[in-house]
């Protein structure tokens, strides 16, 4: 098998592909990530390769297929480089026109996205405002590589960092660097990276050591993990070969979650040609250094993104937790000593040292760097955005994000998954940081920011995270399992007009429990949902109880709907509803049988005339 | 040999010990039910919680599974802890009322009544059988299975094991299966009456224990009548 | 499950990290689902106690140890999914199908489940089924997403013949074409490269038009073979260092004469293959000439 075998050889290779990269050749480049696959992406790579081999284009024109570039909502969307001209929501006819125009050194106006104010078409992707007011250090590398093809990362600059690093050897520097560079630790609870290297840096011992990439990416609405693992799988191996070189490590975990099919695919192919080009196994480069990583699939379960089960999962058992200390670092998978970091923090890695951590430490205010946040829910624009560490809540939401998707207004946002809390709209300013977060009751947690608006219930949500909760807690200690399935009752309770005010204080009382006395992070962290709800929304939760009123009108038992004069009798909720409630003729006003109906919203979800009310 | 400190007592335990041991070697009650000494800690039912560190950064960790660490400061009964344990209790009458262990528990702890949904499950899956059979009888016939509120023990498919001999080892070392006072209604078993007065049974030489086997036990009942 | 694949399985994961997850993933993408004897048998050939294993396949979301259906939706009730109206959808689908969520249809067609988060939040509510995505679903959406998966997605096949066209290869060292004129294969000349497995040695004939599987070669080899792929012209081999996507055997790498490669897996039995019109020529080519050249 044929390999790079030496420093100057990847050196080599590094300036011959950078100097035959051409990067004014026109580019077209489509995300196809699996939301881009969701939403037909694929349809048009094919439109596009059909294009350009039948008419024989492949000298005039590239075709780039990468990764989520972030704006997911807009998808599939069409980037043509180098102009950078952005298409929104391009059908296969529009891939046609697309490229006629290119050949033309042209743009197509009309499939331009629209300022909704001004009507002007913006033209280049950096005059969205959805990607103007990002720093996007790590997302934008998402633009520039087909993940399949580890040339592309190399001739970015990829792998030099690491190659530097191992010329040098000097794991010592290499930690006091990143210690400088003030990254913390992206996965939750924000523990400095520097020092945790530095722990296993520490540790003696002759039979090996671990690093784990965690990409069990489980809280749900959260998914930056899953763009970085397919948009540039690359970026996690160099940043685990840092850490190597670092700690001294020799072995590699990559332990991505069963739901990502795409990101396993890419990361296997990285790893293979990370291998065949000598970087990774056995002799790097021939420098007698040797680290390889092994790719495993999780199996389903949210708990295994907690350092003690993800290890337990990692060795084939139950993903059941265990109380530290001992910590992994001093003894973790196999006994051996693990780190564990997760898969924004590994892909920041290379970054640090391609641009020096001083560098890096000059973005953000407070905390250093960037963080990705999913930006998903009750929101106009949709999507994963990078922005420095400091920004405030507001200027995520409104200026990136767009403001709120329907006609009420955003009355709260989520950050941090089941183990985060709800931030009410007055507290927007606050700024984006672990500290900041964690002063009004929530945590920065993986990333996960999802807008809720006036018709979201705050105790259906909180009542969600505990269900979420409850299925997701290992079992084996007994205050969560009892704790969350003890708590998900009442909240249900509460929901259905059942409620006391007892069951506020129980509620309460549960908490602090669960707090103190569960084994691992899932429980101790899983009242928060419920905590800070009470906290900001105790209204909402008084409603439900004292006045059997769901404000949202969300909560099934507490709602009924009704059809309003607006009807003009168009017969699509008689279709709709699945239990046969609605009567009425056509072009009359239609009503709706309140002893069958099930409230399910099936009416309120096809009426196109806003005639069905919810009470 | 490490120095810790238990409820402001100053100790010296061996290396390698864990609290829930240095404490009750110095005679520091820690109640517990999925520990048992000759199986390995598993940290299941939290009962044993104890608070650890100094104010205002302290936490509250399971003394079966924490090792007692130099210069460790350890509170048993802090406000926190007693707190957190008699909510457990509630929990685990709210979950198995019938338990004797349990209802001892709940007595000692002045824990009378419990607020959530009651049910009767004959399992709280503190684990300890199925330590027994791994550990103590090398046999591996039992196991969790499921997670979260599906767990369950049992055999792999819910058949008969090969390897099970039917040494009754689980069944012995269970805490919740032994069914016992259960007065008329199995809620109202936690009436604690039979602790503080004299059960009408205690005199008759078939039962030597507090609890007794009297259905229904008339202990509450004798207790209200002056 | 026969007992012999169950062996080759477990042999294929031995001494690797966290072997236990891969063997049941294997043996369930085979079948399905856990059967009983199967987990029995693999306890036995890797010594794991059947209590252990047992443990794993239930505590695990991905192991089912009751058979599943044919078509397998999942519904997504990620935070995001669910504030905008996921759990209608699963209603929709209960009501339809006539199926709570963990349970398979009587005729053992669709088997419904719930899934915490697929990722893909942006475009929620999403519904997987037998791995397709659909974003933004509605209720009125769940009728027709059925119909379709239960016609095996038939539809969309059709709408890919529309856009299939024939690819023009040539050999990436000579340069000679590949398409063999004599031989069609769905009305198109057949691109024509010889392949060897262990001694055999023969050629073999792949349609030509992207996006089909169909094929003859002279030799029948099995499923799962390694072939090596040479050009029939000059004899060099057009196996490359590149991996194939789906199983991770390296590809044959062969060149569309304007520019760009095609990649075909050299797996027999795996079928993947690949564009690519990215501007680096075939770049597993490309990687082993610099490699063998410095």
């Amino acid at each position: 098998m044929c390999r790079l075998n030496s420093i100057e050889n990847f050196t080599a290779l590094q300036e011959r592909l950078i100097a035959e990269s051409h990067p004014d050749t026109p580019t077209i480049v489509i995300p196809a990530g699996t939301c881009g696959q969701a939403s037909g992406a694929l349809n048009l790579v094919l439109t596009a390769q059909h294009e350009i081999l039948s008419r024989g284009l492949q000298n005039r024109i590239r075709l780039r297929v990468t990764g989520c570039h972030g704006f997911c909502e807009m998808e599939p969307s069409v980037l043509v480089e180098p102009k950078g001209t952005f298409y929104p929501k391009v059908d296969p006819a529009g891939m046609r026109r697309i490229i006629d125009a290119l050949l033309r050194n042209d743009v197509v106006q009309d499939l331009l996205m629209a300022d909704g104010s001004s009507g002007r078409n913006y033209e280049n992707l950096g005059d969205l405002p959805f990607f103007r007011y990002q720093n996007r250090l790590l997302l934008s590398q998402n633009e520039k590589i087909d993940p399949l093809e580890i040339t592309d990362y190399v001739k970015l600059g990829g792998y030099a960092a690491f190659v530097r690093l191992l010329e040098h050897n000097a794991p010592g520097e290499i930690i006091d660097e990143l210690k400088q560079s003030g990254l913390r630790g992206r996965g939750g609870a924000g523990f400095s990276t520097g020092m945790k290297w530095d722990f296993l840096a520490r540790e003696k011992n002759g039979k090996g050591k671990y690093l784990v990439c965690n990409a069990d990416e489980g809280d749900p609405g959260a998914y930056m993990d899953r763009s970085i693992l397919e948009g540039n799988p690359h970026s996690i191996i160099e940043g685990m070969l840092i850490g190597a070189l670092a700690t001294g490590a020799d072995k590699g975990i990559l332990y991505v979650r069963t739901e990502y099919p795409l990101a396993i695919k890419h990361l296997g192919t990285a790893l293979t040609q990370a291998r065949k080009f000598g970087l990774l196994g056995t002799n790097i480069l021939n420098t007698g250094i040797s680290f390889d990583i092994s790719l495993i699939k999780g199996a389903g379960a949210f708990v295994c993104g907690e350092e003690t089960a993800l290890m337990r999962s990692i060795e084939g058992r139950m993903g059941e937790p265990r109380q530290r200390p001992p910590f992994p670092v001093q003894k973790g998978i196999s006994s051996l000593p693990t780190l564990i970091n997760n898969v924004e923090t590994w892909a920041n890695i290379p970054v640090i040292f391609r641009i020096g951590a001083r560098e890096y430490a000059s973005t953000g205010t407070g905390d250093t760097g960037t963080k990705i946040f999913s930006l998903v829910g009750k929101i106009k624009h949709t999507g994963l955005v990078e922005v420095p560490m400091g920004t405030p809540v507001r200027e995520l939401i409104y200026t990136i994000g767009g403001g709120p998707s329907g006609k009420v207004g955003i009355k709260a946002v989520q950050t941090g998954g089941p183990s985060g809390g709800c931030i009410p709209a007055e507290l927007f300013d606050i700024p984006i940081s672990y500290e900041g977060l964690s002063r009004v009751g929530s945590i920065m947690g993986s990333g996960g920011m999802i807008v809720m608006d006036e018709n979201t219930c705050m105790i259906d949500v909180a009542r969600y995270f505990m269900k979420f909760l409850m299925d997701e807690s290992c079992g084996a200690c007994y205050v969560c399992r009892k704790g969350t399935q003890r708590m998900f009752e009442l909240l249900d309770d509460i929901a259905a007009g059942k409620g006391s005010l007892e069951h506020l204080d129980l509620l309460e009382e549960l908490s602090l429990t669960l707090k103190d006395a569960s084994m691992c992070g899932l429980g101790q962290t899983a009242p928060n949902p419920v905590l800070s709800t009470l906290r900001y929304f105790r209204n909402e939760y008084l409603e439900h109880i004292e006045h059997k009123r769901c404000p949202a009108g969300v909560c099934k038992e507490l709602i009924s709907f009704s059809i309003n004069e607006l009807c003009t009798g168009c017969m699509a909720c008689v279709k709709a509803c699945p239990e046969g409630a609605i009567t009425g003729e056509k072009k009359q006003r239609h009503s709706i049988d309140q002893d069958l109906c099930t409230r399910c919203g099936a009416c309120r979800s096809v009426c196109r005339f806003d005639a069905v009310d919810v009470q | 040999m490490v120095t810790i400190t238990i409820n402001g007592l100053e100790v010296s335990v061996e290396e390698g010990m864990t609290i829930l041991e240095a404490a009750r070697f110095f005679g520091f009650p820690i109640p517990t039910l999925c520990h048992h000494e000759g199986l390995s800690p598993y940290g299941a039912c939290r009962l044993c919680v104890v608070e650890i560190g100094e104010e205002p950064r302290t936490k509250v960790v399971s003394s079966c599974t924490y090792p007692a660490e130099n210069g460790l400061k350890v509170r048993t009964a802090s406000e926190r802890v007693l707190r957190a344990r008699r909510m457990i209790i509630e929990l685990l009458l709210a979950s198995c009322p019938q338990s004797k262990i349990i209802q001892d528990l709940a007595s000692a702890h002045g824990v009378s009544h419990q607020r959530f949904r009651q049910e009767y499950e004959d399992c709280i899956m503190c684990g300890l059988c199925v330590r027994m059979c791994s550990e103590q009888m090398v046999a591996k016939a039992i196991g969790f299975r499921g997670r979260g509120t599906n767990r369950s023990i049992g055999t792999p498919f819910d058949v008969q094991s090969d390897v099970c001999r039917l040494c009754g080892a689980c069944m012995y070392i269970c805490p919740a299966c032994q069914l016992r006072c259960t007065f008329n209604e199995p809620e109202k078993a936690v009436c604690n009456a039979c602790a503080n007065f004299q059960p009408p049974c205690i005199e008759q030489d078939r039962f030597h224990d507090m609890m007794c086997y009297m259905d229904p036990c008339v202990a509450c009942e004798l207790a209200k009548t002056p | 499950m026969n007992p012999e694949h169950i062996e080759k399985i477990v042999q294929r994961h031995r001494g690797e990290q966290g072997a236990l997850f891969a063997i049941l993933e294997d043996i369930q993408n085979h079948c399905h689902y856990l059967p009983e004897d199967a987990l029995r048998k693999v306890s036995q050939l890797t010594g794991e106690s059947l209590v252990d294993i047992f443990g794993v396949a239930t505590f695990y979301k991905a192991f089912s140890l009751k058979p599943r259906g044919n078509h397998h939706v999942s519904v997504c009730l990620g935070t995001a999914c669910h504030v905008r109206s996921a759990p209608g959808l699963v209603d929709e689908f209960t009501q339809q199908l006539g199926i709570t969520p963990g349970e398979t249809t009587g005729d053992g067609e669709f088997t419904l489940e719930t899934v915490n988060c697929l990722g893909a939040c942006a475009l929620g509510p999403i519904v997987l089924v037998d791995g397709r995505y659909f974003s933004n679903v509605k209720r009125p959406d769940v009728k027709k997403i059925i119909s379709r998966a239960g016609a095996g997605f038939r539809e969309s096949t059709a709408e890919r013949a529309g856009s299939s066209f024939p690819l023009e290869v040539v050999c990436p060292h000579c340069r000679s074409a590949l398409l063999d004129t004599q031989n069609l294969i769905e009305d198109h000349p057949a691109i024509s490269l010889m392949a060897s497995s262990k001694g055999t040695s023969g050629w073999v004939r792949l349609s030509s038009l992207f996006g089909s599987r169909c094929h003859e070669s002279e030799h029948a080899f099995a499923d799962d073979t390694q072939l090596s792929y040479s050009c029939p012209t000059c004899g060099r081999i057009l196996t490359t260092a590149t991996p194939c996507i789906e199983c991770g055997f390296p590809v044959g790498s062969l060149a569309f004469s304007g520019g760009g490669s095609l990649h075909i897996c050299s797996l027999w039995g795996c079928r993947s293959h690949r564009i690519s019109l990215n501007g680096l020529g075939s770049p597993g080519v490309a990687h082993e000439e610099i490699v063998t050249r410095v």
